[in-house]
């Protein structure tokens, strides 16, 4: 098989180094349109926002566009910013999610790892589906059919003679409560995967070594088994905390007036009341955190890509 | 080493409550699918299939489930030739800045949808275009992509070489060895990546509800316009229990589907062939 202009190139030894080399160039290439694609739809966007953040696009007719870091001094430093308020809030919600979540969800991964044996994929599979349908219908399950003022939660109440009749729960909508609910149940079949990943690919014979050396159960737990998990426990919670600290669909549901996200406020500058210069300051800030929260947890997400073949 | 029993009994209950905790809502909303009642509350009052009909008979509801197929089914498959050509060139042996391409590649997994709505919205006007299915479209292909990578590229990966050389020394130029024999081989990858693009796709709602044009909503955006209106609700939670039943036995068949047909290419038992290696084993589903 010859390699066009390379034939007469001499010796044939050397025939496999020019195919490696025109391999290289001919795969490697293949990324452009993918590439294209993010940094059109996405980068672009992103680039975009930022020059409106600082002032140099706008979409109020009639204002001059110069560089002014007006609106991003306002929401870092402005004293009682009501925006940088709502960012902390939602912070402390997303990590009661998360950490709750990624509590949660170790005994799930656990069970599957270590109980479960013959059937652990079959059941894993259980525990995933819901994550797999439809985001808006669950949550509406929970506020239209479960948690609502007559709802099925209330009814069953009232039913048992727990409350008096029409006297529901006030805190089961629109409230931190809820706003947790829905995002810990949103999230909670997700999560135990990376643990499990993790618990299953562990060996296990360490754990044997641990109780053979005379470790009760528990310390061979604590000891072994829990500190060798923690990369699929970090990975779980980022799992969680990444796509929360971005929410603002639930809080459009179970969130009252003040239960609404960060998110929300994005929402709400580019729909209802438009100001994208104040409004991409904060979309912008919601990315740096986010990339800042991946940078410092990135590493233990292992999504295996750099890794060559055969040297995992 | 053995759990004692009573922690074996212990963890298996804890199981077992979170699945009926998980599967309770959906199992609410497909008895309430069911009910007479036009609101649904306790008590049931009735079986009726009533809501059904309607929801069938609401072209506005109709025509946004088909609008959001079609997203989805175009996403689906933009997502997934994207995937494969971003797998095949990670895969090359030498590629420069590969850590930067990888990172770009997989910066909308950690974008939020909320910041990419909004700044597609931006982008659209600074083209001076309008909103359109299009954009959502663009949208729902950049973030789906990355699962359509994570899928097939450890797939890529786990093929044996020597198949692609042999096909190579029996004669094949590049394309004839790709399309003869990884892309058969690839196959269970690219149903997999194809269905979560099209789940992730079906299933958006901000950058759908920042870009679908008014009178054109995909059916999350009609879902929850008309998840306020308490005269809709029935038929929505009609339509809501088929999409969620279908979503259910998608799932298990491409699970199933992938089990098999990696046993059978790969003469490995379905145990290995199960998704716990690649370190986000989910999306291989």
């Amino acid at each position: 098989m010859d390699v066009p202009g390379v034939a007469t190139g001499g010796l044939a030894r050397r025939r496999p180094r020019v195919r490696v080399v025109r391999l290289r160039i001919g795969r490697g290439t293949l990324v452009i349109p993918p590439l294209g694609i993010v940094l059109l739809v996405l980068v672009g966007p992103i680039v975009l926002l930022a020059l409106y953040s600082v002032n140099l696009r706008t979409n109020i007719p009639g204002t001059p566009t110069a560089f002014s870091g007006a609106n991003w001094k306002d929401f870092l430093t402005g004293s009682a910013n009501p925006f940088r308020e709502r960012f902390f809030y939602s912070m402390k919600i997303t990590l009661l999610v998360s950490i709750s979540a990624t509590a949660a969800a170790y005994p799930l991964a656990y069970y599957l790892a270590f109980i479960a044996r013959r059937f652990r994929y079959t059941l894993l599979l259980v525990l995933i589906a819901p994550f797999f349908t439809s985001y808006l219908l669950r949550i509406i399950a929970w506020t239209d059919i479960v948690l609502n003022n007559n709802g099925i939660v209330n009814q069953t109440l009232w039913d048992a003679h727990l409350r008096a009749h029409g006297n529901g729960i006030s805190w089961l909508l629109y409230s931190n409560f809820s706003i947790f609910l829905v995002l810990f149940y949103a999230w909670i079949p997700f999560v135990s995967l990376p643990i499990f990943a993790v618990l299953e690919n562990m060996d296990h014979q360490l754990i044997e070594a641990a109780a053979d050396l005379g470790a009760s159960r528990f310390k061979a737990f604590w000891t072994v088994t829990f500190p060798m998990s923690l990369p699929g426990v970090i990975a779980a919670f980022v799992f969680v905390l990444i796509p929360t600290t971005g929410e603002f669909i639930a809080p459009l549901y179970v969130g009252g007036p003040n239960n609404q996200l960060f998110g929300n406020e994005i929402q709400a500058f580019f729909g209802d009341s438009p100001n994208w210069n104040y409004g991409a300051v904060l979309a912008v800030a919601l990315i740096v955190v986010v990339l800042v929260l991946m940078l410092l947890f990135g590493r233990f997400l292992n999504t295996d890509l750099r890794t060559q073949r055969g040297e995992r | 080493m053995k759990l004692h029993w009573l922690g074996r009994t212990a963890l298996t209950a804890y199981f077992w409550v979170f699945v009926l905790f998980l599967f309770a809502p959906l199992a609410v909303l497909m008895t309430f699918a069911f009910n007479q009642s036009m609101s649904p509350t306790l008590p049931i009052t009735g079986f009726t299939t009533h809501w059904f009909h309607q929801a069938f008979s609401d072209t506005v509801l109709t025509g946004a489930v088909g609008r959001s197929i079609e997203i989805a089914a175009a996403t689906g498959l933009f997502a997934t030739a994207l995937g494969i050509m971003a797998s095949i060139g990670l895969s090359a042996r030498r590629l420069r800045l590969r850590a930067l391409i990888i990172a770009i590649l997989l910066l909308p997994l950690v974008v939020p949808y909320i910041s990419l709505a909004v700044g597609l919205l931006v982008l659209l006007n600074q083209l001076g275009l309008h909103i359109s299915l299009w954009a959502v479209f663009l949208g729902h292909v950049v973030i789906a992509m990355p699962f359509a990578v994570l899928v097939i590229l450890p797939r890529l990966r786990s093929l044996d070489p020597s198949m692609m050389e042999a096909a190579r020394d029996l004669g094949s130029n590049e394309v004839t060895a790709f399309s003869l024999v990884t892309l058969p081989l690839l196959m269970p990858s690219l149903v997999s990546s194809f269905l979560i693009c099209f789940i992730t796709s079906f299933d958006e709602f901000a950058i759908a509800s920042f870009l679908a044009p008014p009178g054109q909503p995909t059916f999350p955006v009609f879902l929850y316009t008309g998840s306020r209106a308490p005269g809709l609700l029935p038929e929505l939670i009609a339509v809501g229990s088929l999409i969620i039943v279908g979503s259910l036995v998608v799932i298990a068949i491409a699970e199933g589907g992938r089990r098999w047909a990696e046993r059978r290419l790969q003469g490995v038992p379905a145990e290995a062939a199960a998704p716990v290696d690649s370190g986000v084993p989910v999306l291989q589903i």
